[in-house]
This record gives structure tokens, C-alpha cells and sequence, in this order.
């Protein structure tokens, strides 16, 4: 009896506080998710301008989307996708390359400067990165990469060029992977190469999942070095200058339901990318020692 | 990002080198071009600068031309202006072999991207005139002198002259003027009410951006308050303070809380005039197709009108400058990039802009055009320029003003100005602005 009436009690009261914590996290839920949802609605809003009464747009449409992608004459949204794509795209094999080998030659090399090699890294890492800029710029054009098609490889070794610095998250995955693993692979005649993409790689498919949206997103987001080294080249525009331009006094007006539709345009590829390696965060060492 | 900073911190050694060699080359440059750039018009160096207008008896000179304008002077849409026109300018000069090429950089933001890199900067540039502010100290703008000079005097109002003239010297061709002025709705308001801003309050709503400091002073400088005497004096101060600043300050409070009054912030204005609900409101000329195709027969533009402070009327002034072809002091080849100047700034080149792209053109002769002078927003940008404008002051210290400013028009509209703390927050806006925050 009494039993009963304290397990009675208890479901009460995890009823209770389940139905406080679902609350509570589903108005998080609302209140996170909500400027994603203005940003959609504002895409399909047939009304113009930026300034607008009422939350729910008065009548939709798609002409946002088309014009985005048609009145190209004065931003030309298309091509500033399309270099964004390319500079991502290349930038996120490369530094996700680099990121990789650089965590495994901290993890499972021992060398003489690799312990100072790490706490310059962390060092250099506590540097905001526009501190930078001006300089980056001056180096590219030393090298001739700040005019013409050249910038978009300027961009993209921007973008990917220090990646290799930022290998702490994907080292202290590698040092989780035991390294009787490697043994063994040695034994049976691997070499260090060998080991690292016939054992390691295979075994650390979230982590290099982490890698590449990270590298790939970069592009999409960043303003300042585009910006700087860009310049007044418009051909070359990624879509973070593109949009920025958008909001401008001159273009706001007409702009600003393109500019959403932009926004929402630009999550396309990084939410495929995400979509496609999302199912590889869940694998990793799972059958990977059977004893 | 945060990958990059890596890299180029690692390449700091190499960095400091590069930029530090960098440097030097551009102090070194353009005072010495700066001079060229000026020179080349006033004496006859290179020998052929008398000649520009002419097709004859130029030198034969290969050269590649960068220029910079707005996108939409090189978009297909408005008929490829600039494009058109370099070509033309290139058929001027059949001695001239040059290559054009152009990039993209808004007038009001132009002065940064030329700071960035002086050397790799464009030849030849749209500018407006408060981007002198910074261009000079750069010694990025080329001193415009000799027979282009005479020609932008000659046919050009004062204003547009003043707005580009720093310590005697002028510093680029004006191809239009930049201010804002009234917008209307003609179904509402009649010739007569729009002379007056509290009459058109009794008749309909009338929208401004009261929290925008381009737009604030207005109301000021009408009761008398002024911008380092007369906007060039950089040793007086700005004079807002006083009877009349708080007089103004009440007339404020007042506006703010007439139901007919709404402040036109984040483009509230132009929503307003697409659903009808504000029936008028202040902006440039960039705002002219919205409202037009918002309010179709019945749109109307003029200067500004007058509002009546304590029984009196007083004029409400807009800032004014002007956008202009500004050359580069860094050119290497100062003749052909001011001729280019001066073409882009001639009549001709003034009237295709306006055809292709409504850019008001201030060329006197071809404003006194009566095709020109009848259109409305002509009119309005030049009866605002020639009435009831000031010329913008773009001295150093004018750099204090904007933020106390911007930050005066929010309370008054958050309510926090009341009629009893008038002369007090007036009296401290007044100090503010004329407090230096960060030393030039």
C-alpha cells in the first residue's frame, strides 16, 4: 500500500516537473527558432520595403526569389553564390585536410618542439583575426593575388591557410582512439600514412564531420576579409558583402525581401552539407575494438 | 576566420616587413604625385593639357584607366553610363589609347576603400563631398586646377563649389547635388500648405526622421543656430545652445506629441506612404521611385517649408553637399584621368546621367534647360539647394557632431525631453557635440 502510494507520488511529480521542463524549453525552442521564421516570412513577403506593421506578411509571393536570382545588373547574386560556393568548397578540403593531419602528428607523434608548437598555437589563437587584415591584404598583393580572378584564391587561402592551427578539438579526439589500434597496424607492415587513413580517419568520421561544416561555413559568414579584399572588384563579392549591400541606403527599399530571400538562400548548401554527413556524428568508435 | 588569424599571426614577422615597406612607398608617393595631379593643369607639364578639349595635337599616351562608380552607373539597366561615356571620352581624344576599367564603390563609402591602398586605388572616382574628410588626410584626391578648375566655377552654383572647396583649393567635378527635401501627397496638401509644416500637420500626417542627425538640425539652424560660424571655421564651435536651441527644443516636444506628427525611422516613412498612412515625409532622391510608384498623379516634392515657432515663421534648412568626380592623387596619368573628370562632369554627361539614372544634374546652364526645370524633383533638389539648404560643414571637428545628435533625436522621440529638462538636455546635447571623443 504504501509502496504504491509513494511510486503514486512520484510519477505525480515527474509529471509535473517533465511538464515544466517541456514548457520551458519549448518557449526556448519558439523564442530561438523565431527570427529564423521572420526571415523565411520576410522572403516570400509581397509588401515592399523593410519597414512593415504586421508580423505575418499581408500576401506572399515568390517574386523575391526570382528577382534575386534575374535582376542581376546592379548585384548580381548568382555570381556572388556561385564564388562563395567555389571558395568554399575548396577551402573546406583544404583545411580540413590540414586540420586533420595537424591533429594527428600532435596526437600520435612525439618531436621536440611539439609541446611549445601547441602553446604557440593556443597563443596565436587568442588574437582576434581582423587584427590582421590590412596586412593579409598587403601580402596578397605582394604576391599579385588582389586583382582579378586571383582573389578568389586569395580568398580561399584565406579561408583555409591557418586552418591548421586549430586542430585542438580534432587532436583530443584522435588521443581517444587507443593506440593499440595503431600498434597492431604497425605490425602488420603500416606505415605512419597508412595508419592514418586506412585507421584513424575511418574511426573519426564526427569529428572530420565537425571539420568540414566548420571550414565550409566559414566563407558564408565572414565579412571583413572579403570585404578588404574584394574591394571594389564585384565580380568577386561573396554573398556576405552582397547582402550587406543590400541593406545600403540606396537599395534598401527594394532589396530588403531579396535580402531575406538571400539569407534563406545561402543555408541551402550548408544545411545539404549538414544533412548529408549529419548521419556520420553518430558513428565513430562503435565497432571499432572487438577485443 | 578564426583559422586565418592563425596564419597571419604566425606570419607576423614577415607582415610587419612587407606593411612597413609598404608604407613607405605610399608616404613617399603621393605628395609627389599630388603635386603632378595639380600642377598638370595649371602649368602646361606634359604640354598638352591647354589642348584637352580639342581632338589635336595631343601626345599619343597608352593607359589603362581604373574607375570606380555606384553599380548602377555600369549596369545594363540604366543603360551602361559610364561605359558609354568612357567611350565617347575615348573618341574625344583619338591620341589617347586607353584601356578602361571599372569598379564598384559607392559614393558615400568610396574614401575608405581608397584609404585601404592609395596605389591601387581608381584613377578616377565618384565621390560624395563629405568623403573629402578623409580622403585629404590620405592624400588620396587630386587637387583640381587650371582650365577644368575655371570650367567646374564657371558653371556651377557657389553651394556647389563651396561643398568642394577645401582652404582655396577644389578638389573635384560636381555632377550633382546630394540633399533631402519634402515629399507629398497632392490629394492632401495644396500649394499653399506645403509652405508651412504646422499647416500640413492640421491636414494630414506628415512623417520625419527626427532621430536621424542629418535630418535634426534642420528646426535649429532655422532659429539661428550655427555650424562653426559659417560651416568652415574648424576654431568656433557648434551653437545650439542658448534661448534659441531651447525654444527649438520646445517647439520639438510639441511636434512630437501632435497625432498628426510620426518619426520616419527605419524606413517607417515609406511604408507609411505605400498604406496611405502618412501623406508626407523627407528623403532624397533615392527615395523618388518608391514614392512615385506609391503615389502615382498625385505625387508631389518641394523644398522645404517653414514651421512657426512661438508665432513666428522660420525656414527649415537641410544639410546639402555634392557628389562629384574626384581623380586620384596617385594617378599615372593625371592629364588624361582629370580630362576624363572634366568629361564626366560636363553637361552632356550630366543629362545622359539624369536620363538613365534621375541624377539631378547642377550644371547651371542645363538647369536653366525648361525641359529641366519643369520636372518636380528637379525643382524640389534645386529649390532646396538654392532656398533652404546649408552646405554640410566637413571640417575635422563636425565628426563630434553625429552621435550626441543621433542620440538627442532618440529622446526626444522616447519621450525623455519633457518642457521642463528642455534647456538642461539642449544645453548638454550642445556640449557634447562639441566635445572632442576620440582626438583627430
Amino acid at each position: 500500500m504504501g509502496k504504491e502510494k509513494i511510486t503514486g507520488s512520484m510519477k505525480a511529480r515527474k509529471f509535473i516537473s517533465n511538464t515544466i521542463v517541456h514548457t520551458i524549453l519549448a518557449i526556448m525552442a519558439i523564442i530561438w527558432v523565431f527570427p529564423i521564421f521572420w526571415v523565411v516570412l520576410t522572403s516570400f513577403r509581397a509588401e515592399k520595403g523593410s519597414y512593415v506593421s504586421s508580423f505575418f506578411p499581408k500576401s506572399y509571393t515568390l517574386n523575391n526569389y526570382i528577382q534575386l536570382f534575374t535582376n542581376t545588373s546592379v548585384l548580381n547574386f548568382p555570381k556572388m553564390f556561385a564564388n562563395t560556393l567555389i571558395i568554399a568548397i575548396f577551402s573546406c578540403i583544404i583545411s580540413t585536410f590540414f586540420v586533420l593531419s595537424v591533429s594527428y602528428c600532435m596526437s600520435r607523434l612525439r618531436f621536440k618542439m611539439r609541446k611549445p608548437f601547441m602553446n604557440v598555437a593556443m597563443i596565436l589563437g587568442l588574437f582576434p583575426a581582423f587584427m590582421s587584415m590590412v596586412a593579409v591584404y598587403y601580402i596578397l598583393k605582394a604576391i599579385g593575388l588582389s586583382e582579378g580572378a586571383m582573389i578568389r584564391v586569395a580568398l580561399v587561402l584565406v579561408y583555409s591557410g591557418g586552418s591548421g592551427l586549430g586542430f585542438y578539438i580534432a587532436k583530443g579526439f584522435f588521443d581517444t582512439i587507443p593506440k593499440a589500434l595503431d600498434e597492431a597496424a604497425y605490425i602488420d607492415g603500416c606505415t605512419r600514412w597508412q595508419v592514418f587513413y586506412k585507421i584513424t580517419i575511418p574511426l573519426s568520421k564526427p569529428i572530420i564531420v565537425y571539420t568540414v561544416l566548420t571550414s565550409f561555413m566559414g566563407p558564408w559568414v565572414d565579412f571583413i576579409f572579403a570585404k578588404v579584399i574584394c574591394r571594389a572588384e564585384a565580380d568577386y563579392y561573396t554573398v556576405a558583402i552582397g547582402l550587406w549591400r543590400m541593406l545600403e541606403r540606396e537599395y534598401i527599399d527594394n532589396w530588403y525581401t531579396c535580402f531575406a530571400a538571400g539569407a534563406v538562400c545561402i543555408s541551402i548548401p550548408i544545411a545539404i552539407l549538414f544533412i548529408v554527413m549529419q548521419r556520420y556524428y553518430t558513428e565513430g568508435l562503435s565497432g571499432a575494438v572487438k577485443g | 576566420m578564426k583559422k586565418m588569424k592563425r596564419m597571419a599571426a604566425l606570419l607576423l614577422s614577415g607582415v610587419l616587413a612587407l606593411s612597413a615597406t609598404a608604407c613607405g612607398g605610399n608616404n613617399g608617393t603621393p605628395q609627389s604625385t599630388t603635386k603632378g595631379g595639380s600642377t598638370t593643369n595649371t602649368t602646361a607639364s606634359g604640354g598638352n593639357n591647354e589642348t584637352t578639349a580639342a581632338s589635336g595635337g595631343e601626345e599619343s599616351i597608352t593607359c589603362n584607366l581604373l574607375v570606380w562608380t555606384p553599380s548602377e552607373d555600369q549596369s545594363p539597366d540604366y543603360g551602361n553610363w559610364i561605359q558609354t561615356q568612357c567611350d565617347a571620352f575615348a573618341k574625344e581624344h583619338p591620341n589617347w589609347n586607353i584601356t578602361f576599367s571599372f569598379g564598384v564603390a559607392s559614393e558615400a563609402e568610396v574614401a575608405k576603400l581608397i584609404a585601404q591602398d592609395t596605389e591601387a586605388a581608381a584613377d578616377v572616382f565618384m565621390m560624395a563631398n563629405d568623403q573629402l574628410t578623409d580622403l585629404l588626410p590620405a592624400k588620396a584626391v587630386a587637387r583640381i586646377g587650371g582650365e577644368t578648375e575655371t570650367f567646374v566655377k564657371e558653371n556651377n552654383s557657389d553651394t556647389m563649389v563651396e561643398s568642394l572647396t577645401v582652404d582655396g583649393a577644389l578638389y573635384g567635378v560636381p555632377f550633382t547635388s546630394n540633399t533631402w527635401f519634402m515629399y507629398y501627397d497632392k490629394s492632401v496638401f495644396s500649394e499653399e500648405d506645403i509652405k508651412n509644416l504646422d499647416t500640413m500637420l492640421e491636414k494630414g500626417v506628415v512623417s520625419f526622421p527626427i532621430t536621424n542627425s542629418w535630418y535634426l538640425p534642420s528646426f535649429y539652424v532655422g532659429n539661428g543656430c550655427t555650424f562653426f560660424e559659417d560651416g568652415t571655421n574648424p576654431d568656433a564651435k557648434i551653437d545650439f545652445g542658448g534661448e534659441k536651441g531651447i525654444a527649438v527644443t520646445n517647439y520639438l516636444v510639441d511636434l512630437l506629441a501632435n497625432p498628426n506628427f510620426a518619426v520616419d525611422v527605419d524606413e517607417s516613412g515609406i511604408a507609411g506612404i505605400r498604406d496611405g498612412s502618412i501623406k508626407a515625409m523627407f528623403s532624397g532622391s533615392w527615395s523618388y521611385e518608391s514614392i512615385k510608384e506609391a503615389l502615382g498623379e498625385n505625387f508631389g516634392c518641394a523644398q522645404l517649408p517653414t514651421y512657426t515657432l512661438n508665432g513666428e515663421q522660420k525656414q527649415m534648412y537641410s544639410f546639402a553637399g555634392s557628389k562629384a568626380i574626384g581623380v586620384s592623387a596617385n594617378t599615372k596619368y593625371p592629364q588624361v584621368a582629370v580630362a576624363l573628370a572634366r568629361y564626366l562632369g560636363s553637361p552632356e554627361s550630366q543629362k545622359s546621367h539624369y536620363e538613365s539614372r534621375n541624377i539631378i544634374p547642377c550644371n547651371t546652364s542645363l538647369l536653366s534647360d525648361p525641359a529641366m526645370a519643369e520636372d518636380l524633383l528637379v525643382k524640389a533638389q534645386n529649390d532646396t539647394v538654392a532656398n533652404t539648404s546649408i552646405i554640410q560643414p566637413f571640417i575635422a571637428p563636425m565628426a563630434n557632431y553625429w552621435t550626441p545628435s543621433d542620440n538627442f533625436g532618440k529622446s526626444l522621440r522616447n519621450g525623455e525631453v519633457t518642457h521642463e529638462n528642455a534647456a538642461e538636455l539642449t544645453e548638454a546635447w550642445n556640449t557634447n557635440m562639441n566635445t572632442t571623443i576620440v582626438d583627430n
